[in-house]
């Protein structure tokens, strides 16, 4: 039997009075990539705050299994789970200047994640950012370069480089493409692609794009209103919506 | 009774023998009340070596970047006993180290001295002295920005947090700046250090030159920064380390020149432009070490 990487119980949380999500149970295996789809205020975000540690639950469980060792993640020290969240975890966020520092050059900034897990050997770091620049496609010689020169797309192409170069066991990306003008967005979902299949990456994507998720997620869930109304694999949920909201969902993408 | 008006009045001052005593001035300028809660943050700050102590700093008689927190640390230590040294940039008589020695001896009428030797409690701006410090010395570093981390993580909060966690990874990312721009680290002042293998240390804008002398040293020092309200410290004889890379150790940079006023070839210079046509001179920063070789 596969163990979940992830295993979700029951979790909620809510601002105030505004219900941010409610009693979402799922879970995650390696290797897999899980869409998050649903409306603006749908609870998407929370639910993938409340799972990288970004943001505190007020109820439910998540445990964590990693090569064997299960970990609490809401009941574990600050310390451990910061630590977790380095070396563990990634999150690639909607815009790409919330997860880079673009006063640091492009290297230092994929450099940043490889020194906070250790790395002291400068030529060992500069080679790996090298390699990381290159798999992402952008030019070795823009290495230097500040993130304010770069493009959109190459910012978040950068970003996605920053986030992978330490191998973590989850990857959350919220809306990676949401930003960019469409055919940023193929390039750059071609590429999310092609490091997903290499590197058998375990991926969870938030999106309110469904030919995004279509294109990238094994399983899907599609949240309203702070629930999980259908779960399923994606090709079948997107072929065969049963619920109302995720039939409108679906039929309200446009075919050009 | 006297009126407690501390106007300085023009006939006193003579301006070759500093200010003359002014007693109605509590001893060192600040209330006994005040020198207590900064005695315990430097306390504090030196059971922790490194870690900064927030304190309720005072409003000075000088801006902020004056040494503000330097004067209110000395302040707090200074007895009656006691012989103070003021250095700024190395030198005794720059207007930094003038203004704040003629500020104590109206203050409190202590002894002040010119001889690294001789001082019991230095106070500094930018160097630390090329004569070894000593057992019993108390050395007080004026500091502008105490936070090592602040040019990456602006909130606060969070620099708290990365100290407590020891979260230092990010640290690097200046170093690594400096070499894939200039090909070797190229910060030269201000260099950060981890003291006692724990905490990541602003050592004050002193040259990097200066940072071995932190390490082992006999004496206390003391960092005070006024305007940011921290006290930090290296209690005597703790390990300090300058941050490096494996392949890129830490070079303690100096000009390659002699002293041209008393030849010395290991302390460090000031470059000094000496006319128009941009020839120029070197010497050393550090007056008081100058003058003993040269009239040896």
């Amino acid at each position: 039997m596969i163990i979940p990487l992830l295993k979700v119980t029951n979790l909620s949380k809510s601002y105030d009075n505004i219900v941010g999500c409610k009693n979402i149970s799922m879970s995650l295996y390696p290797g897999e990539v899980l869409g998050i789809v649903g409306e603006s205020g749908s609870g998407k975000t929370t639910l993938i705050n409340c799972l990288s540690g970004n943001l505190e639950p007020d109820r439910g469980k998540i445990i964590f299994n990693i090569n064997n060792k299960e970990t609490d993640f809401l009941n574990i020290s600050e310390s451990e789970k910061r630590k977790f969240i380095r070396t563990d975890l990634a999150f690639v966020h909607q815009n790409p200047r919330d997860g880079l520092r673009l006063n640091v050059s492009a290297g230092g900034n994929i450099g940043e994640k490889l020194m906070s897990v250790g790395y002291r050997h400068y030529g060992n770091i500069r080679s790996l950012a090298t390699k990381w620049v290159n798999k992402v496609e952008i030019d070795k010689s823009r290495i230097d370069d500040l993130p304010i020169t770069f493009s959109g797309g190459m910012l978040q192409r950068l970003q996605i480089a920053k986030n992978l170069i330490t191998s973590p066991n989850v990857i959350f990306m919220d809306e990676p493409t949401g930003g960019l003008d469409v055919s940023v967005q193929a390039r750059v979902l071609d590429l999310i692609r092609s490091l997903v299949n290499e590197l058998n990456l375990t991926v969870i994507i938030v999106s309110h794009d469904l030919a995004v998720i279509r294109l990238l997620a094994d399983k899907m869930i599609v949240m309203k209103n702070g629930t999980v109304i259908e779960s399923g694999l994606s090709d079948q949920v997107l072929e065969d919506p049963q619920q109302e909201y995720t039939q409108l969902l679906v039929s309200s993408v446009l075919h050009v | 009774m006297r009126k407690t008006n501390n106007v300085i009045k023009i006939k006193d001052f003579k301006v070759d023998k500093g200010l003359p005593f002014d007693q109605e001035y509590n001893f060192a300028y600040l209330d006994e009340n005040t020198k207590k809660m900064i005695r315990r943050a430097i306390i504090k700050a030196l059971c922790i070596p490194g870690y900064q102590v927030p304190f309720a700093s005072r409003e000075m008689p000088m801006p902020y970047g004056w040494g503000t927190g330097g004067v209110q640390v000395t302040a707090s230590c200074l007895t009656k006993r006691d012989t103070l040294k003021i250095i700024d940039q190395g030198a005794d008589d720059t207007t930094n180290a003038v203004s704040i020695r003629n500020f104590f001896k109206k203050t409190s009428n202590i002894k002040t001295t010119e001889i690294t030797e001789k001082a019991t409690l230095i106070q500094t701006r930018h160097r630390i002295p090329e004569t070894p410090l000593k057992k019993k010395q108390i050395f007080v570093y004026q500091v502008p920005i105490p936070e090592p981390l602040a040019f990456l993580e602006p909130k606060v909060s969070e620099t708290i947090k990365m100290h407590s966690l020891s979260e230092y990874g990010a640290m690097h990312v200046k170093l690594y700046e400096d070499i894939s721009k200039n090909g070797h680290i190229e910060t030269a002042y201000a260099y950060p250090v981890k003291t006692n293998d724990r905490y990541i240390m602003d050592p004050s804008p002193i040259p990097k030159f200066d940072n071995p002398k932190m390490n082992n040293s006999p004496a206390i020092q003391l960092f005070g920064a006024g305007r940011e309200q921290r006290i930090y410290a290296i209690p005597p004889y703790t390990k300090v380390k300058s941050l490096d890379f494996e392949d890129y150790p830490f070079d303690p940079f100096k000009a390659e020149h002699a002293c041209d006023i008393c030849g010395s070839k290991n302390t460090y210079l000031d470059e000094i432009i000496v006319d128009d046509a941009g020839n120029k001179s070197f010497i050393c920063s550090d007056t008081d070490f100058c003058n003993k070789r040269k009239n040896k």
